[in-house]
């Protein structure tokens, strides 16, 4: 459903996307697993047409409207509170405002739905942002770094809920360094290292080529013994 | 319509929560109401409506630009703008729902000084044509700036001299006839002149504002193709 063949991006002289390829199967939960500055982000603006890529093809297999975006800064509106937020949101897609309120109960922000924006902790701002994101019950939804900054329990609940989307049909396409995360969560992952994807497939059977199963699956380690570098 | 509408209502929502953007539109009728009463009104020498003359020329160019490139430098800074632009708003309605709502609450406002310069029926319309005309050229010069500043400090430092020229050379052409010569080219004089003597033909203040917006607007698509809206 998602694809990208051959895909390469510029930045001036810096070539940050080289030949970039992969497939996400509808239904599944696709892990884009890399450090900073590998490329993840430049991937999801191209995907989601806010980037233009210089070569290659690329596809989402869904209309803009069926398309559900989280980024790494929220776009909230400080000032307004959750619900407000939301609502603005199900007007602008033409579905019932009472859609709002289950997607802030889906995130367990409903008691906190009167509350401004400006007031919420990170977290709980990244639960609206997905909010947001979910509410229109998207066919594909783009979750970059969807638990960065958060604490277990926090991340236990964005996990389960992005699960729980992937069980209702969605496909879920996530960038992460969280390389644990992406072992329990992810269907099929590529690892993205300076704009190249360097391995791809399903997590057990990437650590499995690379023999690196300790008592679980250690996907960090097959990172390190490809690139060198440590994620941080 | 339905996203026109949507960014219509939440520019409304969101500026009544906005102290900054707020006091734009209330300080310079409030500070026009002040003065009438207290200095012009009781002083035989100063006219009725000299501070209505003075503060809605001041609000028509420096209050509209810095709320307007605020409003835009925010929704760019905070990256709101690609997050509607994902659910489907074009750019075009967002810039309708934005300048939409800011020209309605910019007429409310000249509403509310035509009230205060207890113009009759004739001159309130003159007035609000001027003002309305005058609205839409500083929201085009604000949503420029705004565009091409990159937050919302940058919108600060870029705008707030442009609205010092446009929105008090009215004022400093009051006492200087070079000044107030070319001061002529600003909307802000325009409006100035017209609210001054009512009995001046709309023809040529109209003629000038028309011109600015025209400048404005070239600005405003320079802005855009540079920078566009999702920041």
């Amino acid at each position: 459903m998602i694809k990208m063949e051959n895909v390469v991006k510029r930045f001036g002289e810096n070539t940050v996307l080289s030949d970039v390829s992969f497939e996400a199967k509808e239904g599944e939960i696709f892990g884009l697993l890399g450090p900073s500055g590998a490329g993840k982000t430049t991937i999801i603006n191209i995907l989601t047409n806010q980037l233009d890529s210089d070569g290659g093809y690329h596809e989402t297999g869904a209309k803009m409207l069926d398309i559900g975006l989280m980024l790494d800064t929220d776009g909230l509106y400080i000032r307004l509170s959750c619900i407000e937020n939301l609502n603005i949101f199900a007007d602008i897609y033409g579905i019932p405002r009472k859609r709002a309120l289950e997607a802030l109960k889906s995130v367990g922000l409903e008691e906190s739905a009167k509350k401004a924006v400006n007031a919420l902790s990170k977290g709980m701002r990244q639960r609206l942002a997905l909010a947001r994101a979910i509410m229109h019950e998207p066919k594909v939804l783009f979750l970059d770094e969807p638990t960065s900054g958060l604490d277990p329990a926090s991340a236990r609940g964005i996990h389960k809920l992005i699960q729980r989307l992937c069980d209702n049909g969605a496909t879920v396409f996530l960038t992460t360094h969280n390389m644990e995360e992406a072992v329990k969560l992810c269907n099929y992952v590529a690892l993205l290292h300076k704009g190249r994807i360097i391995e791809q497939g399903p997590p057990a059977e990437i650590c499995k080529r690379h023999n690196a199963i300790k008592t679980v699956l250690d996907l960090e380690a097959v990172f390190i013994k490809l690139t060198g570098v440590e994620l941080e | 319509m339905r996203s026109t509408k949507a960014i219509f209502a939440k520019q409304a929502k969101d500026m009544s929560k906005n102290p900054m953007v707020l006091v734009m539109f209330v300080i310079f009728p409030a500070v026009a109401l002040v003065m009438t009463q207290i200095i012009a009104k009781p002083n035989d020498d100063i006219p009725n409506n000299m501070f209505v003359t003075m503060m809605s020329a001041i609000f028509a160019g420096m209050g509209l630009i810095t709320a307007t490139s605020a409003i835009f430098a925010e929704d760019i800074e905070r990256k709101s703008l690609r997050f509607l632009i994902i659910a489907g708003v074009k750019p075009q309605q967002y810039l309708a729902g934005t300048g939409g709502f800011l020209l309605l609450a910019g007429t409310a406002t000249s509403a509310v000084f035509a009230l205060i310069g207890d113009f009759d029926i004739k001159e309130a319309l003159k007035f609000l044509a001027v003002m309305i005309t005058g609205t839409a050229g500083s929201i085009i010069l604000g949503a420029a700036i705004g565009m091409l500043s990159k937050n919302q400090q940058a919108a600060t430092a870029f705008g707030l001299p442009v609205s010092v020229i446009v929105g008090f050379t009215p004022m400093v052409a009051a006492f200087d006839e070079k000044i107030a010569k070319a001061a002529g080219i600003f909307y802000t004089q325009q409006i100035n002149v017209v609210v001054n003597d009512f009995s001046v033909s709309l023809a040529k203040p109209m003629l000038v504002i028309t011109a600015n917006i025209v400048v404005f607007t070239g600005l405003f698509v320079f802005a855009y193709l540079k920078n566009g809206l999702k920041g």
